[in-house]
């Protein structure tokens, strides 16, 4: 049967491709965005697979209703949100330690995790607010830069380690949630927010999809490769990487009207039933109950005492 | 002769209206009968299975399942649907396809949740699938996890587990290894020992005798030219030769050529 697919792509690509047989120009940068694509569709492939093999341990977390543990943690969120102490934020982030280790994840993984990148960059954000120009206060420090006096504020460094640490309990909360919780379960969860269940199975399907169509891609990169080599002339380049997306939509597009199908055919006529088989257990109504009344605690706190 | 399950009176279908996929088509198939479909690549064999599982209609002709003419209109009904859905059980060529769930317990359990049947009822279906395809171990992966042979088995779970009257199954060995393709023979022999309708559209004849009590030869007018019983019809070399169903194979033996039919 005609492939309208293959028809566009052979029609589109470059005819020293397909057709001639004929070397095209070397350049480097070109080669390097096909190898850079295969290398980083490899990489996300292996990143959700560790994930995936995370999520399926036998640890604390894991073991906790996922209902529970999104209230629980979106509970966590707020007394991190709310408070105004560095001690409450830092033993915050001891109890998300503390969780990761009885969880099965390595504490130097977690460590990484949650310690570089997002509350580091945080830490670069917040810097200016540690001088008297944005926080004015009590001088800590004062030196010349660029002709200009500036001091540092006892103030101004309590709100930037108020921010970072704040930062670093957020961050490290939804990290344990999305280390401990495989994909779809966590979607799932979204039903106690009232999300339509249709919306839910789409997204549901989409991740699914994702890795069909990046093993496509992959295959796609890799069978360019084997034939045109590791570099190609840049105007190829471009236009390889612009058919291989006009041509994954066009596979997306086929691939829709044939799950449809698929669907259709085991009674799917529009509103996905689904068993949302949660079992949750009188230990994870403990960690519901401590998260609300650490929030509570921080509530009261806050009113009482600062 | 009893009244077919599926009929079909001068059916034509086209792709886009210009793409031909079945030409003047005529078939019957009597309830419990295992029929195999056979021809080359391209000659409407997939177009058959889709319409019999009534997600395409003849754009010219009659289709009627148990004596009842099958159109959009009737299948529309979401009454009549949910009861044809039950019945019929459509094992897609591709499996990826066919997972689109996040786990393979939820693409088994999608078919059975979708058409009311009980959960108690639902579970005791799952686990004599499961235990029947050997899918425990695979439960809860994902389907992009699975190897081919992990996915197309999944896939016949997803249909089996509806415990549909009829099977209709799109190449379901091609491409796997040896003993994945027995296990699906064995289970397409249970199916029919329990008096289901199998229809199988397939390339590879070594197994057609196995499974099917009717051989249809779709040519390329995209129609069936030739029908008969597993053995009149893999007995005329010339004719699958001819069809592009069989090559003669030629390899050395030491010092002497042998040939056959493959």
């Amino acid at each position: 049967m005609k492939d309208p697919i293959r028809d566009f792509i052979q029609q589109a690509i470059a005819p020293e491709i397909f057709h001639s047989g004929h070397t095209p120009k070397l350049s480097g940068r070109t080669g390097g965005v096909l190898e850079k694509t295969v290398l980083r569709v490899v990489d996300f492939l292996k990143a959700t697979v560790e994930n995936d093999a995370l999520a399926s341990r036998t640890g604390f977390l894991q073991r906790t209703d996922p209902r529970i543990k999104c209230l629980s943690v979106a509970l966590l969120l707020g007394c991190a949100l709310l408070t105004k102490s560095i001690v409450e934020l830092a033993l915050l982030y001891a109890a998300c330690v503390t969780l990761a280790v009885f969880s099965s994840i390595s504490l130097l993984f977690f460590l990484e995790r949650t310690l570089l990148f997002i509350p580091f960059f945080s830490l670069f954000i917040v810097i200016p607010a540690i001088f008297n120009v944005i926080t004015p206060g009590e001088s800590v420090l004062s030196f010349k830069a660029f002709g200009a006096g500036l001091t540092i504020t006892r103030q101004g460094i309590d709100s930037a380690l108020i921010f970072f640490m704040r930062v670093l309990a957020s961050v490290s909360l939804t990290i344990l949630v999305m280390l401990t919780t495989r994909h779809h379960v966590l979607l799932r969860t979204l039903r106690i927010f009232k999300v339509p269940r249709l919306f839910i199975m789409t997204m549901s399907m989409c991740y699914r999809y994702i890795f069909l169509l990046l093993d496509v891609l992959h295959n796609t990169f890799i069978a360019i490769k084997s034939r045109v080599g590791y570099v190609t002339s840049a105007k190829t380049g471009r236009r390889l990487v612009a058919v291989n997306m006009a041509g994954m939509w066009l596979r997306s597009y086929q691939l829709y009207g044939q799950v449809y199908d698929a669907m259709v055919s085991r009674g799917y006529t529009g509103e996905p039933i689904v068993l949302d088989n949660f079992k949750p257990h009188a230990g994870d109504y403990l960690l519901l109950a401590a998260s609300f009344f650490t929030l509570i605690g921080t509530l009261w706190l806050n009113r009482f005492f600062r | 002769m009893a009244e077919p399950l599926f009929s079909l009176n001068d059916v034509s279908f086209s792709y886009q209206g210009s793409i031909a996929g079945l030409n003047g088509l005529d078939l019957a198939v009597a309830r419990g009968e295992r029929t195999a479909v056979i021809g080359a690549n391209g000659t409407g064999k997939s177009t058959l299975l889709t319409l019999l599982d009534a997600l395409i209609f003849p754009q010219k002709g009659r289709f009627t399942f148990a004596g009842k003419e099958i159109t959009p209109r009737v299948i529309n009904d979401a009454a009549f649907q949910r009861e044809f859905r039950k019945k019929v059980g459509f094992v897609f060529q591709n499996p990826d396809i066919q997972l689109f769930c996040p786990t393979v317990k939820e693409d088994i359990l999608f078919g059975p949740l979708q058409l009311g049947i009980p959960v108690p009822e639902i579970n005791r279906r799952l686990e004599s699938a499961v235990e029947r395809l050997r899918l425990a171990p695979l439960l809860e992966r994902s389907p992009h996890q699975l190897s081919i042979g992990e996915k197309k088995k999944a896939a016949i779970a997803s249909v089996l587990v509806i415990e549909p009257e009829v099977l209709l199954l799109d190449e379901p060995t091609a491409g796997l290894d040896p003993q994945t393709v027995r296990d699906i023979i064995a289970v397409l022999q249970e199916a029919h020992v329990a008096g289901r309708t199998v229809i199988m559209a397939t390339h590879d004849l070594h197994i057609v005798e196995e499974i099917a009590d009717v051989i249809h030869v779709f040519g390329n007018n995209r129609t069936i030219i030739r029908s008969g019983t597993p053995e009149e019809i893999l007995a005329d070399t010339e004719f699958l030769q001819k069809n592009n169903l069989v090559h003669i194979h030629v390899h050395r033996h030491l010092h002497a050529h042998h040939t056959h039919v493959h």
